[in-house]
């Protein structure tokens, strides 16, 4: 790992990234893109459908290898480590559509991830140690308990993922990426599918986990509905054909005239029409 | 040089018809069709049984067999078990054609009768007629196989390109969900193609017949070379698999050219080609693209939102607490208990033969062990154990008679170069989908088969190796309790693998690979370990079989003798060990019993019970036995459930479920259902 050389505050930030770049054959998927995620913080990424959104996620996550550029993780930089370093050194995230592990139950998604974060040792261990038919330590269980009670999934701890409804389903993906004990967690859509509800209970989860939870989390949000990214977010980036077209506080990002550009078309921004109405942009849900 | 080529482009022709078959039945159903070999031995069979057992003249015969009865076997295929697999996952789909590679050429036995027939007629008069070709001789029934491929050719063309059929089928193989919301009748557009495709089965079987001879095993290997045009064309391509399949055909032939004449390892690694096409077409792709899977880059959104992920995939169940938490260690061991201690007392009550039989039942049932470990709990459809076993036995037989070693030992070194040869198989196929997990699998077993085991050391001129058990237990009966100990053992660290962390790591990433790299696991790292431990354990159980037996023969441990073994062990249940002890014994003891007090011919009917028993998977993708066994199992749960009320998951965030996850018509064994708009979970402790 080298440290970051040239760019000072990058240290200060939890995950930066910078000059990223990825093509898809002849298509520009995202073009030196930078982005900055302060610790405990809430930051929303947002851009119309094929912005370059999801790549940025993968690209953080390492799911995807970029063109150019680089990415730091609290300092020490992470270009070229593979998707399962970056999340033991602290990077989480969940899927638009929820990659849970159907053979698995709810707490089973917690512990495992516990595990290898914290006993990483017993991944291997167990496989001949007869011990693991034993009951799991008293601090594996406060933690995964303590988890499953911030998340509301005590009453469904014991129940197959496979079984459950997208709302919940979300609740287990945050609920594995907490247990990996990260610095930051990626979100990529978590609303969508979500009615309104659902949807409500799933953002006072994020900031439930903000304020609660014992150690620095941030978290980095990519969401269609940008309402609730304006509302959660202390700083947001919005990206549009893969190139970031502004960035700054929700206030910023609500009257920058780029912005309003790529979400509204230049016809209509030349007439004189009021702030859109964000929730409704692109058919998002209002929070 | 001419004569190579022209008798290349046979072979190749017939290459090129098979694949033809396979590919658009592939692209039209998502279904590989393994049993392809299988129906068109079966077809050959009956044109052999009309035009030379009842003279029947050839036209006659031809259109019966392969004009009317091959779309006829398609149809009837497609109505009885395709048309439920439509949005089955890849590994059901290719354990149901695996039961039908099982089942067919045993029934066609049991319906023509077991007559060997070495020489069989084509589709030229005979004595078939010889003309000249610039020099080279060549016969009517080449001819004839050069106008079936340019027929094919031509007509696949024009039915493809210019006609609305071709459009329908061209629209189902980009997106099967568009072109059914299109208004195309994607049932109507199958029957179509199984029929279509059945018919280049029997025209290939009666093509290739003269060549071949009636065995079943022939025309199965003879397509699985023909794998090779179909994954060249990467499972889709007409054109690519019909001149990939000409082109191996000819360098097939031109080969032979150049190798030493009259050697019998010449003859192996001919056969051997198509294998390493598959072995160097799969390296390519893997090298130019990374990844290697059926699935990718075909439909869109709609197609992969309605492919079913959740538990239908083959050995998809859980053992979560819901199913097995509240009944408690003793109601949840005693069924395997219960089988152990009979088992354990079969030995004593049988004599003299049938004790030696038990001893290979266990050892057999070690052998099944490896496929509870890695398809039950890793997810991938290894066809290749069989491999690993004779591995494990030929080094055993090996290290014990020709150098000395104390026979256990050597049935853990054998484990060990199982193990070794199970990493790199296991390395090669980290990146590919499960229908290509198959292949390369099913290639790697054909490779070995051929290249290796045939090697003259092995081989002994014929003989094959001998061995002695060891001496404190040179008796069946001893012996027997050594290969039972051996699979207590190893069932036992089954069991605490599944339990374990590493278990639970690995059913993260069968189930997400991307879920479980963001949790930190390696994905490379799971697969290889997996891969390695099943490996190990075919090899021991393949070693202690050849102790049981006290040798080894040549062609012991043939590639599709294995997929019999796997149709067993997937009728009976691939998760469960007790399964695998009693697939053993069934393996084992069912044939001499039906030798020893059965009519012959009954030994034909138990394939085809076991190949319906893998077809079943498709209904019961933990075997029909583990699923009477479930069944028990919920009874007993509501029996002891029967107080609790189900738990309402009303103040949760809701919506829909993730797709595939329980829902209808999926084959799921979830849970949830719905009431009043709020998600029921059964049950919940």
């Amino acid at each position: 790992m080298t440290q970051v050389p040239s760019d000072a505050a990058q240290s200060a930030h939890v995950l930066s990234a910078r000059g990223v770049t990825v093509r898809y054959g002849g298509l520009m998927a995202l073009s030196d893109v930078r982005l900055d995620v302060p610790p405990r913080s809430i930051v929303g990424l947002v851009g119309p459908n094929g912005a370059g959104k999801t790549t940025m996620l993968a690209v953080l996550s390492g799911l995807q290898r970029p063109a150019s550029g680089r990415v730091w993780l609290r300092g020490e930089e992470v270009t070229d480590a593979s998707p399962q370093a970056r999340a033991r050194r602290g990077i989480a995230r969940t899927f638009q559509q929820p990659e849970l592990f159907m053979g698995l139950t709810v707490r089973e998604h917690l512990v495992l991830a516990h595990r290898v974060r914290v006993k990483r040792r017993r991944l291997w261990s167990d496989m001949v140690d007869p011990r693991s038919l034993l009951p799991p330590s008293r601090a594996e269980n406060e933690r995964v308990e303590g988890l499953l009670e911030l998340l509301n999934l005590t009453r469904v701890a014991k129940a197959p993922v496979a079984a459950l409804p997208l709302g919940v389903s979300r609740l287990v993906e945050v609920g594995r990426a907490l247990a990996c004990e990260p610095h930051v967690i990626l979100l990529d859509e978590p609303l969508s599918g979500l009615d309104m509800k659902a949807s409500e209970n799933l953002l006072s989860v994020f900031a439930r986990v903000a304020e609660h939870v014992e150690r620095d989390i941030s978290l980095l949000l990519v969401e269609h509905d940008v309402a609730a990214v304006l509302a959660l977010s202390s700083r947001i980036f919005v990206l549009d054909f893969g190139v970031l077209i502004a960035t700054g506080t929700p206030e910023e990002i609500r009257n920058d005239p780029a912005v309003r550009a790529a979400y509204l078309g230049d016809d209509e921004l030349s007439g004189s029409q009021p702030p859109p109405s964000w929730g409704h942009v692109h058919g998002g849900v209002e929070a | 040089m001419l004569e190579y080529v022209i008798a290349g482009l046979v072979l190749g022709g017939i290459y090129a018809i098979a694949s033809a078959g396979l590919v658009i039945t592939y692209v039209s159903s998502g279904i590989l069709n393994f049993a392809f070999g299988a129906l068109a031995f079966f077809i050959a069979r009956f044109y052999y049984y009309l035009h030379t057992q009842q003279s029947w003249a050839i036209l006659p015969a031809a259109v019966v067999a392969i004009g009317l009865a091959g779309p006829a076997i398609g149809v009837f295929l497609y109505a009885v078990l395709f048309r439920f697999l439509r949005f089955s996952p890849p590994l059901i789909k290719v354990v149901a054609t695996v039961g039908l590679l099982v089942a067919v050429p045993s029934l066609a036995v049991v319906i023509f009768g077991d007559q060997a027939i070495v020489s069989a007629p084509g589709l030229a008069p005979e004595p078939v007629r010889v003309f000249q070709f610039l020099g080279v001789p060549v016969t009517m029934d080449q001819i004839i196989v050069y106008i079936c491929v340019a027929a094919t050719v031509v007509l696949g063309a024009v039915i493809l390109r210019y006609t609305e059929v071709g459009l329908k089928v061209r629209a189902m193989v980009d997106s099967p969900a568009m072109a059914d919301l299109s208004g195309t009748n994607p049932g109507a557009v199958s029957v179509g193609v199984w029929a279509v495709s059945t018919f280049f089965a029997g025209l290939t079987g009666v093509l290739a017949a003269p060549i071949i001879g009636l065995d079943a095993h022939n025309f199965t290997l003879l397509i699985a070379a023909a794998f090779a045009a179909v994954v060249a064309a990467k499972l889709r391509s007409l054109p690519i698999a019909v001149g990939v399949g000409l082109l191996m055909g000819i360098a097939t032939s031109l080969i032979q050219r150049y190798l030493p004449p009259n050697s019998n390892w010449t003859t192996e690694f001919i056969d051997a080609v198509p294998f390493i096409v598959i072995a160097l077409v799969l390296l390519y792709n893997l090298l130019r693209y990374r990844r290697v899977d059926e699935v990718e880059g075909v439909g869109g959104a709609l197609d992969r939102a309605i492919t079913p992920q959740g538990e239908s995939r083959l050995a998809g169940s859980t053992t979560n607490a819901l199913e097995t938490g509240s009944l408690g260690l003793v109601s949840k061991y005693a069924g395997p208990l219960v089988l152990i201690m009979a088992a354990a007392a079969l030995p004593l009550v049988l004599q003299g033969y049938w004790v030696g039989l038990m001893a290979q039942a266990f050892a057999f049932g070690v052998i099944y062990l490896s496929w509870t470990l890695v398809t039950g709990e890793g997810g991938m459809l290894w066809l290749c154990q069989i491999t690993f076993a004779g591995m494990g036995a030929i080094t055993t037989a090996e290290l014990a008679t020709n150098h000395g070693w104390p026979v256990l030992a050597a049935v853990l070194a054998g484990g060990v170069v199982a193990a070794a040869a199970g990493l790199v198989v296991g390395l090669l196929s980290i990146r590919l989908g499960d229908l290509y997990v198959a292949l390369v699998t099913l290639t790697f077993g054909l490779l070995i088969e051929n290249l290796v085991f045939t090697l003259p050391a092995f081989v002994n001129q014929g003989l094959g190796l001998t061995l002695n058990r060891p001496s404190f237990a040179t008796s069946d009966l001893a012996f027997a309790y050594v290969c039972l100990a051996a699979f207590i053992i190893l069932a036992l660290f089954i069991l605490n693998f599944r339990r374990s962390t590493t278990g639970l790591a690995m059913n993260a990433v069968r189930w997400s690979e991307p879920g479980a790299r963001m949790t930190g696991i390696s994905v490379v790292q799971m697969k290889v370990i997996v891969a390695a431990l099943a490996a190990l354990v075919a090899g021991i159980g393949g070693g202690l079989l050849v102790v049981a037996q006290t040798s080894v023969a040549p062609g012991e441990f043939d590639t599709f003798l294995g997929v019999v073994w796997l149709a067993v062990l997937v009728t009976i249940g691939i998760r469960s060990t007790a399964a695998a002890l009693i697939a053993g014994i069934s393996f084992v003891m069912l044939p001499a019993l039906a030798q020893s007090y059965l009519p012959s011919w009954t030994g034909n009917v138990l394939p085809i019970f076991f190949g319906l028993g893998a077809i079943a998977a498709a209904k019961y993708p933990d075997g029909t036995l583990a699923e009477q066994s479930r069944q028990l199992r919920r009874v007993l749960l509501r029996l002891a459930a029967r107080q609790s009320a189900p738990l309402v998951l009303d103040g949760l965030p809701g919506g829909p479920a993730p797709a595939g996850a329980g829902g209808e018509g999926d084959g799921s064994n979830g849970h949830a259902g719905e009431q009043g708009g709020s998600r029921v979970v059964e049950n919940v402790p």
